[in-house]
This record gives structure tokens, C-alpha cells and sequence, in this order.
């Protein structure tokens, strides 16, 4: 589904991705861990198509096609979700009318039928519950006020609603609580699916726990330095990363 | 006086509040020079009496060159005499350089910092005699000026007027203390030119009966630069504070981050605020915001210490310490802090809480 | 969350057209000659038939204006208007006032209908009367008979003065003095038509008043004038539309507005200002200067404005609140959004004169293109105004670099137990706020009218139903292009 080759990113000119290659198939999830500074978080913003982020060398393929060519939204018409780590805040902007708009835009973008305001509002609901997301909070406008536990909650609500095909979890587990940890985790778990891929980046294990991982890939200064199976995540907590980046060297 | 060197009345926009034709009636100014000179100079720094021939080319590189309003061009036009002082390159000076103002009639000053330079500046102004006093100030990359500026009460008319450039990663500090004047005029004019550049203006005018203004334009030329203001009045009596605040950024200027505030306390029911905070935007990466508000003690805090055993008195002295007391703690230097304390502590005490 | 906000979106998209109201309607008109003099003046007051008295106060409005000068302060530039190069009254011939809709020319009626304002009253909003200005004659009135019932005048001004002359004469003047500015004093001069709404003691009037002003001619001036008056307990809520054809020309739109409230009264008063903003390189546009004032006379009584500014090439307009009545409450709300080469200076007056008056201003100012956008404002409490209270937050949204907001307020009080309070703010449309809409696929402009209908909202909040769906698309229209 998707395949990463020798990607250059760079950020104001500043290379911050040299070379990485990552290869996902649809119904696997992939962890993408590394230090402070590795590239993670520009990972998923290259993959999420966000301005000032430069291909400078190789390539993305989704599904044979190349996205580094698509504008944002095509992206997530197509079915890339980004689950960002610091959801953003538009006041006066009703959660409940974000969601309508975007799900409408991408249907719209789709060439599918719009949903109606009750159509919307009924599914939204029956999502909502199982993530715990009150209807208070859909009447609030977009994250203004939230917790972190409630703008988290709210990235794998979108998820939900979206149903993308690949979801990139950009450090869901940031400030959260082992609760609010565990009401995400089982979102996402509930969202796995034979085709639908999943790239999880976290720096610490303990997401691992609850959202196990079919390849953990290790990244340091913008390359993949490590790959392996789920244990690999408990020699990185056992070792740290500097050592696995000294082995790897 | 010719047409050009008229004095503004409350019909010129900038003067609305401060009536300067009425206040100095049909004597205007007169012609007089007031004086000034400087407390102990530290050594290395240089000094020029501006009535002397032969000005060095420092001082004419930068007297008069920083234009100003109709009152700085009376200044210009009628000082004689004054004062050039100027801190040479990389010189960090320890001790509080003052100036001080003496006499009726107009008056000038020229400070330069060259680059890497540091310099308290502490002025006092002789109260009672009409004075136009015009400063001029330079300052190069990486100068840095703390400036605290006390105005004694005064049944005269003060008026004061400040331009300043500010070059590359400069930095002004500066504190406005003011206990009115029978009409007082601090005016301010500060262009920050360089990136990096910074001015942090904070005032306290407490005015038991009297007229204060204190009218300030922060020019954001370049971007990455950053100003502040912080002004707190405590009006009572017939007293009449004023405060103007222009805040522009050219266009370009981004990365330009400002923040204004005005609040006054009015404490008598012939008193009179009036706040004018205006911003000026011509960039779109900025961070502006200004605050102003007028108003009373707060009832709510004033029956708080009342209940806690406060007789009410002093609750408001309390109240009315704890709202200027932001403003004079951005006053670095500790001894010029204590001094403008006391002379706020004197005024208080005149004011008619 | 209300539907209407869902579909602002969806509309905005769809729409190709920037200013769909730009079209011209091909009608025989009838025009005083070209310039202004006091022959003009007499041309319009016996068209109008009007009685002496009116005749007399138009002169002695005309005779001052010689006299005064162009205001300069504002922040807008614009070339020296010629004030004898343009036709002071222009009307659709033959246009008696009509009694019956059947009657109207039907050219007129489908002017109406392409600006989305149907007159025929079974094809209405429900619950909205309708006075149809078109240049300087009103058209048509819907609903008269209804509300006469309820003993609520709604009639052309021009109607009023003839017919009810009392009521004219007791309050015409009395908020905006003749001699208040030079554009007031103007209008005063060759104001042509507008509305009058008198609401009698205790009733509150059973539907949504609104007057939809058309400029339709070229070289001509509207000057229209509109008097309120709300009677002790009474209530109404006025809407005004305004719309031009794109046109190279500039053309003047001098309106005078006054509302009086007795006690207990309230006015609610709303504006949808969407004159021609000239074309995307400043070619064009209407100029409007505008005064706009309400008294609240009686104790208790309220004035609310609140106002949607998106066209125009040049808008000066400050709705102000005069709070004479204690206990009485001012409030302005706006949207001031300035595109391309537009200039708007706009923003209020809050005159606290009685006791325990309280206002209240929001606006939000959105600049775009190389359109500079002003918030002027001015509160000011006077000695006897024991308790005032005053709030004002004042935003603006700068929508790239070219362009300017700019942030004039004046705070002055001389009471001791008066609170004001003021916060103003200047941010841009975050990088981040776009980025994250387009990552949940809403595309770009759609983006920009969303997060500016959430910086908006508000302001919209305060709009009737009816128009808050237009005000919306307005919102989004107004900004296409301006991000890309």
C-alpha cells in the first residue's frame, strides 16, 4: 500500500529525512519509533502532504500512486489520516460542523453523495459513544479547551468517521493517561483492519503494549537504522536508543 | 511665531486631549533656553555642550536628525545650549548616569550608544518653570539603556519629547513616572530599525489634581522586533491622564510581536481618563494585542481585605499599590526602583483615596 | 450548530460568479439634471410633492453644506469627488406609488427576484416585509395591511412626510442633526427616499422589517434616509440590503439612518452591506458614507446594530449609540471584511450620558489582498453616567501581507463608578489551522470561509435567521482568492 523509497526531506533547507525506505501492506500495522530529533514527526508530515515539508530525492508510493503530488486533501480523499500530535484549535468553529464538512468534502471529493446534518449527526453519535466523547464536547468548537485526553480522542473519532486506508498515528500517547491511553488504544484496535495499513509513531514503548505492532522500525537521524518484530520495542526500552543506534552504526 | 512653529491645540488630532496652545496662553513658550547637565561622568564617556562651536562629527551625525513633532521643532529651532553625550563602542557602564533639567524654555539632549555599549540613564527635571525638553537617542546594534525618567509635579507646562532608533539586537528599557503638570506632555517616538531590536515602556502617572499625557509610537520598521507597554494611571482630584499609544508595523515586518497595555484608576468624580490605544498593521505575521481599561477598585478584592479585618483606608491604599505595582517592577535598576517607589508612596498619599 | 452554517460552506463552493449582483436592469428612467444646486433641491421636494415645511428644512440643509468641508481623518484615499458630476435623483418612469404589487413594473420585480428578495408576498420570507428601494424611489412595500393592524407604520419616507407629517416633524433631525457632518448634511439637501417605521406604544411589531436598497443607474447618487421610532415598550427588528451593478465608475451612497427608542423600546437593527467593491484591481466600487445613529431616549430602552460590511470600494460608517435613558443599553456588533483594493473605516460611538448604561462592542475586522480595514471606535462616559459599563473586543484577521488592519479606539471617562474595558487583537489565519482542515480533506477556500465564519461567529450569531445564511456565503464570496 504504501512504499517509501530513498526519501529526502528537508525543512527551510535543512535536510532532516536522508534516505529512509519503508514498505507497509495493507491490513499490517508498522511502529516507527526513535530519539527526539529522528525525523518522526516529519515523516507524517511529508506523508501528510503539509506545505514548507520538501521532497528533495526518492519517493512515496500509495497504492501505485505517487503522493508526493497531491495536495492535502486529495490525500485524505484518497485515505491518508494524519492523528496529529498537537491537534489544532479553530475557534467558533463547532466540532460537529468540522466534521460534517470534512466527511462531506472528502465524499464530495470522492464522487459520493453529501450526508445530511441528521445522516451525519447519527454516526458521529454511535462513534462517539465507544470513544467516550460527549455530545457537550461535539458542540464545542474544534479542540478549543480540550484536554489533551480529549483531543486525542477526538484525532481517532475522525479516524473512525473517515475510515481511511492509512492512518498515521503521530504520538497519540503524548500526555496521556494510562485510562485515556488505554480508551485510545482500544479505538485504534478496533479500527484494525485486513485493509486498512497503520503506521504508529511513538518514542516510548508502553503504546506498543496496548496497540501491538506487526514490524517495529527504528529511526535516527532521518534513516531507518533497526527493524524487527514486536520485541525489538523492549530491547529499545531495555537498552535505549542510543545503543541501538550505536549497533546499528 | 511663524505658522510652521505653531503650537498645536486639541483640534490637531495628536493634541486632542492636551491643549497646549490654551495651556501655554499667548506668551506661547517664549524664547528662553532651559539647561542641563550631567550628574558624575563616568570615564570613557564623551561629552559635548552643545552651545560650544566645532561640534564633533558624532553630534552632527545624529543632532537633530530624528524627526519629531511641531513641539521638537520649536526645540530644534529656539534651544540654545545642551547637551551630547555619547557611550563609545563595547563600553558597559556600572553607575546610573543622570541628567538633570533646570530653568524655563526649551532645551536639548542627544545620547549615542555605539555597538555593545550599556548605560542607566536617570533624568529629574526641576519642577515649576515651563520647559520644552526634546532627547534625542541612538542607539547601535547590541546597545542596551535602561531609562527611568521621573516628572515632579509641576504647575508649569512639561513638555518632553523622546526620539529613538534602535539598531540591530538593541535594547530600551524605559520608566515614565508622573505626578502632573498643569499640562504635561511625555512624548515618545521609537523606531525599532533593526532586527532583534526591543523597547519595553512602562509608566505610573499618579495624579492627585493636574493633567498627565503620555503619548507613545513604537515604528515595528524591520521585523523580528519586539515592544511593550505597560501604563497604569491612578486619577483623582480635578485631574485630567492621558495616555496615546501608536503601535505600527511596516509592511514586511514580520515576526513583529507587541503588546499594550493602559489602565486607569479613577477615583474621584471630577477626574478624567482618557486612553487611546491604536494599532497600525501593515504585516501579517505578527503578534499585536493591546488591553485598556478604566475603572474603580475592585469591589469584590476591597471587601475581601475588609472582612479579613482591613480598615477600609488603607484596603484601598493596598489595592491602589498592588495595581501600579506591575509597572515599577519592570524597573531593573534596584536603586532607581526604590526612588520612583518613594516618590509614588509621597503621591499616593496626596491622592484623595 | 445551525444548518444555515453547514450550508454557507457547501454554497461557497459552488458559486463561480464573485459578485453575483453586478447585473444592470434595462429600464426607461427619469433623472433630475446632472449636478447639484438649489434647483436640484427643489426638483426632488416637488417630485415628491412634499409640503413647505420639508422643502424649507432641505434648504437650509443645502445651504449649510456649501459651507462645510469633506471630512479627511479617516484612514481612506479616494480622488476628489466632483459633487456636479453626478445625478442627485433617478427613477424608473412612470412609478406612481402603487397600490397593489400587479401593478409594478414587472422588469422591476425581476430585478428583485434575481437579488433573491421576492416581492410578492405569497412567494416571501415568511414573516418579512419588504420596502424595495431602487436609486432614489421606493418600488414597493409588502405586508402593509398586516401591519397596519398591528398599528406599525412601514412606509416610504417620502409616504410618511406627506402623509404623516406629525411623526416626521417630531423626530427627522433630532438624532443626526441637520447640520451633523458633511454627508449627513448632505443627504439632508437630496435625500430621495427610504424608509419609516413607527412602532406604536407596547406593540411588538409581528414580523422582520426590512428595506432593500438597489443602485441601479450609473452616474447617480443614492441618498437614502431612514427614521425608526420605537415607542415606549415597543419592539422592532429592521434589516437593510444594499446591492449595485459593477460598474468602471465610483458612485456615491450618502445614507442617513436614525433610531429613537422611549422607554422600554428596542431596536434591533441590522445591515447586509454588499454595494459593487469595484474589481480586483481597485477599478470601480461604491463609496459609502454613511450615518448611523440611535438614541435610546426612554429609561431602559436598547439599541442593538449589528452589521455585515463586505462591499463597497470605500465604507465610513460608525452605527453609534447615544444612552440618554438610564438603564438603557447599546450594542454593536460587526463584520467589516475588505478585499482586494477595498477600504473600509468603520466601528461605532457609545456616548454614556444616563445612569447604569451598558454597551457592548464586538468587531471583527478581516483584511485581504492590498484592502486596507479600520475598527474606529469611541466610548465615552460622562459624569452622570454612574455605573456604566462598557466591554469592547476588537479583532482583526490578516489574510496576507500585502494588506493592513488598523485599530483606532478612543476610551474617555469622567466617572469614577463607570467600567470600561477594552482588548483588541491582530492574528492571521495559522498555518497550522488551514493545514489541519485540508489534512481532513476540506479544501482551500473552504477552509478559509470556515475558519473565518468561526472568527466571525459572534457577529453572526446576532443576525436574524433569515440572513444569517447570506451573511455567511457573503463571508466566504467576499475572500475567494485571497489565499493561494
Amino acid at each position: 500500500m504504501l512504499d517509501i523509497k530513498n526519501l529526502h526531506v528537508a525543512v527551510d533547507g535543512k535536510e532532516i529525512l536522508k534516505g529512509l525506505n519503508l514498505r507497509v501492506e495493507a491490513g499490517q500495522v508498522h511502529a516507527i519509533m526513535g530519539p527526539n530529533g529522528s525525523g518522526k514527526s516529519t515523516l507524517s508530515y511529508v506523508l501528510a502532504g503539509r506545505a514548507g515539508y520538501d521532497i528533495t530525492e526518492g519517493s512515496i508510493s500509495y497504492n501505485g500512486e505517487d503522493l508526493g503530488a497531491l495536495p492535502p486533501e486529495e490525500r485524505a480523499a484518497k485515505g491518508v489520516f494524519l492523528a496529529m500530535q498537537y491537534p489544532v484549535e479553530i475557534p467558533g468553529v463547532t466540532t460537529m460542523m468540522f466534521l460534517k464538512s470534512a466527511l462531506n468534502a472528502q465524499r464530495r471529493s470522492r464522487g459520493e453523495a453529501e450526508m445530511d446534518a441528521i445522516g451525519v449527526l447519527k454516526t458521529v453519535r454511535k462513534k462517539a459513544a465507544a470513544l467516550n466523547v460527549s455530545e457537550e464536547m461535539l458542540k464545542r468548537a474544534l479542540n478549543v479547551g480540550f484536554s489533551g485526553g480529549e483531543k486525542k480522542r477526538l484525532e481517532i473519532l475522525q479516524m473512525a468517521l473517515f475510515e481511511p486506508k492509512l492512518a498515521i498515528l503521530d504520538e497519540t500517547d503524548s500526555g496521556l493517561d494510562i485510562d485515556a491511553l488505554r480508551l485510545v488504544a482500544e479505538g485504534v484496535n478496533s479500527l484494525r483492519s485486513p485493509d486498512r495499513a497503520m503506521l504508529v509513531i511513538t518514542h516510548y514503548q508502553r503504546l506498543l503494549d496496548y496497540i501491538v505492532p506487526d514490524r517495529i522500525h527504528v529511526l535516527a537521524k532521518g534513516r531507518i537504522v533497526a527493524e524487527g518484530g514486536k520485541e525489538l520495542a523492549l530491547e529499545l526500552e531495555a537498552k535505549g536508543y542510543e545503543q541501538i543506534v550505536k549497533d546499528a552504526a | 511665531m511663524t505658522a510652521a512653529l505653531a503650537l498645536p491645540t486639541r483640534r490637531v488630532e495628536e493634541w486632542k486631549y492636551s491643549d497646549l496652545a490654551r495651556a501655554l496662553g499667548d506668551a506661547g513658550f517664549g524664547d528662553a533656553s532651559a539647561r542641563v547637565s550631567a550628574g558624575k561622568v563616568p570615564a570613557g564617556v564623551d561629552v559635548f555642550d552643545l552651545d560650544e562651536p566645532n561640534r564633533p562629527d558624532w553630534v552632527k551625525a545624529h543632532y537633530g536628525k530624528l524627526g519629531g513633532n511641531s513641539v521638537s521643532a520649536v526645540s530644534l529651532a529656539k534651544a540654545r545650549g545642551g547637551i551630547a553625550l555619547r557611550i563609545p563602542k563595547g563600553k558597559i557602564i556600572e553607575d546610573v548616569l543622570s541628567l538633570n533639567f533646570s530653568g524655563e524654555g526649551h532645551v536639548r539632549a542627544l545620547l549615542v550608544l555605539e555597538e555593545g555599549a550599556a548605560l542607566t540613564l536617570s533624568e529629574e527635571f526641576g519642577a515649576g518653570e515651563a520647559r520644552n525638553a526634546g532627547l534625542e537617542i541612538v542607539l547601535a546594534p547590541n546597545a542596551r539603556l535602561d531609562h527611568v525618567r521621573v516628572s515632579p509635579i509641576s504647575d508649569a507646562v512639561q513638555v518632553e519629547e523622546i526620539s529613538l532608533t534602535l539598531a540591530r539586537d538593541a535594547v530600551y528599557r524605559a520608566h515614565f513616572a508622573n505626578f502632573g503638570a498643569k499640562l504635561s506632555r511625555t512624548e515618545l517616538a521609537i523606531a525599532l530599525n533593526g532586527e532583534g531590536a526591543e523597547a519595553h515602556l512602562s509608566g505610573v502617572s499618579v495624579l492627585s489634581d493636574r493633567h498627565a499625557d503620555v503619548t507613545t509610537q513604537v515604528s515595528h520598521a524591520v521585523g523580528r522586533t519586539q515592544s511593550t507597554q505597560l501604563f497604569k494611571k491612578v486619577v483623582s482630584g480635578k485631574a485630567q491622564a492621558v495616555y496615546q499609544g501608536k503601535v505600527v508595523v511596516a509592511h514586511g515586518a514580520n515576526g513583529s510581536d507587541s503588546r499594550q497595555t493602559a489602565k486607569a484608576l479613577l477615583l474621584d468624580g471630577r477626574a478624567e481618563a482618557d486612553l487611546k490605544p491604536e494599532l497600525e498593521i501593515f504585516a501579517d505575521d505578527v503578534k499585536c494585542a493591546h488591553g485598556a481599561a478604566v475603572g474603580d477598585l475592585d469591589a469584590d478584592s476591597l471587601f475581601y481585605l475588609r472582612a479579613r479585618g482591613i480598615p477600609e483606608k488603607e484596603a484601598r491604599h493596598l489595592l491602589i499599590h498592588a495595581f501600579l505595582e506591575d509597572a515599577l517592577t519592570d524597573i531593573a535598576n534596584a536603586d532607581l526602583r526604590e526612588s520612583v517607589r518613594g516618590a509614588v508612596s509621597d503621591a499616593l498619599n496626596r491622592v484623595s483615596a | 450548530m445551525s444548518s444555515a452554517a453547514l450550508e454557507t460552506k457547501e454554497t461557497v463552493a459552488g458559486l463561480g460568479e464573485k459578485y453575483k449582483y453586478g447585473f444592470v436592469t434595462d429600464i426607461e428612467m427619469e433623472r433630475a439634471p446632472k449636478g447639484l444646486s438649489e434647483d436640484t433641491v427643489r426638483y426632488i421636494s416637488a417630485k415628491k410633492s412634499e409640503p413647505d415645511w420639508m422643502l424649507e428644512w432641505r434648504l437650509g440643509a443645502f445651504r449649510r453644506w456649501l459651507s462645510m468641508k469633506e471630512p479627511t481623518w479617516a484612514r481612506v484615499h479616494y480622488p476628489a469627488i466632483d459633487y456636479q458630476d453626478s445625478y442627485y435623483y433617478a427613477a424608473p418612469k412612470n412609478t406612481p406609488k402603487k397600490q397593489s404589487l400587479d401593478e409594478v413594473d414587472p422588469k422591476l420585480l425581476e430585478t428583485y427576484k434575481k437579488l433573491g428578495i421576492p416581492l410578492h408576498e405569497q412567494m416571501a420570507l415568511a414573516g418579512v416585509a419588504v420596502d424595495a428601494v431602487f436609486d432614489s424611489v421606493s418600488v414597493a412595500t409588502t405586508f402593509k395591511e398586516k401591519l397596519n393592524e398591528a398599528g406599525v407604520i412601514f412606509c416610504p419616507i417620502s409616504e410618511a412626510i406627506r402623509d404623516y407629517p406629525d411623526l416626521v416633524k417630531k423626530y427627522l433631525g433630532t438624532v443626526v442633526p441637520v447640520t451633523d457632518n458633511f454627508f449627513a448634511t448632505l443627504n439632508s439637501a437630496v435625500f430621495s427616499d427610504g424608509t419609516f417605521v413607527y412602532v406604536p406604544k407596547g406593540v411588538r411589531c409581528p414580523m422582520e422589517l426590512s428595506t432593500y436598497f438597489r443602485i441601479n443607474a450609473s452616474e447617480t447618487g443614492q441618498f437614502e434616509r431612514t427614521l425608526i421610532v420605537a415607542d415606549e415598550g415597543a419592539y422592532v427588528s429592521y434589516l437593510e440590503g444594499c446591492t449595485a451593478p459593477k460598474r468602471d465608475e465610483n458612485q456615491l451612497h450618502a445614507a442617513v439612518v436614525e433610531l429613537v427608542a422611549l422607554d422600554n423600546a428596542e431596536i434591533k437593527y441590522s445591515t447586509v452591506q454588499n454595494w459593487y467593491p469595484g474589481d480586483e484591481n481597485g477599478l470601480g466600487g461604491i463609496y459609502n458614507f454613511v450615518t448611523k445613529r440611535g438614541d435610546c431616549r426612554g429609561a431602559r430602552s436598547k439599541i442593538s446594530w449589528t452589521q455585515v460590511e463586505t462591499g463597497s470600494a470605500i465604507t465610513w460608517k460608525y452605527p453609534s449609540c447615544i444612552l440618554r435613558g438610564d438603564e438603557s443599553v447599546g450594542e454593536f456588533y460587526s463584520i467589516a471584511i475588505a478585499n482586494n483594493y477595498q477600504q473600509a473605516d468603520t466601528g461605532t460611538k457609545m456616548i454614556h450620558l444616563g445612569k447604569n448604561t451598558r454597551s457592548r462592542i464586538i468587531s471583527k475586522g478581516i483584511s485581504a489582498g492590498k484592502a486596507q480595514n479600520t475598527y474606529r471606535g469611541l466610548v465615552s462616559v460622562y459624569g452622570k453616567a454612574e455605573n456604566a459599563r462598557n466591554f469592547t473586543q476588537c479583532d482583526s484577521l490578516l489574510i496576507g501581507g500585502a494588506c493592513g488592519a488598523h485599530t483606532v479606539p478612543y476610551i474617555e471617562s469622567r466617572n469614577p463608578s463607570a467600567r470600561i474595558e477594552h482588548e483588541a487583537t491582530t492574528s492571521k489565519i495559522a498555518e497550522d489551522q488551514l493545514f489541519y482542515c485540508l489534512q481532513r480533506g476540506i479544501g482551500q477556500e473552504e477552509a478559509v470561509a470556515l475558519i473565518v465564519n468561526g472568527f466571525c461567529k459572534e457577529v453572526l450569531q446576532q443576525l436574524p435567521m433569515e440572513f444569517a445564511v447570506e451573511a455567511q456565503k457573503l463571508v466566504g464570496i467576499s475572500l475567494e482568492g485571497s489565499v493561494g
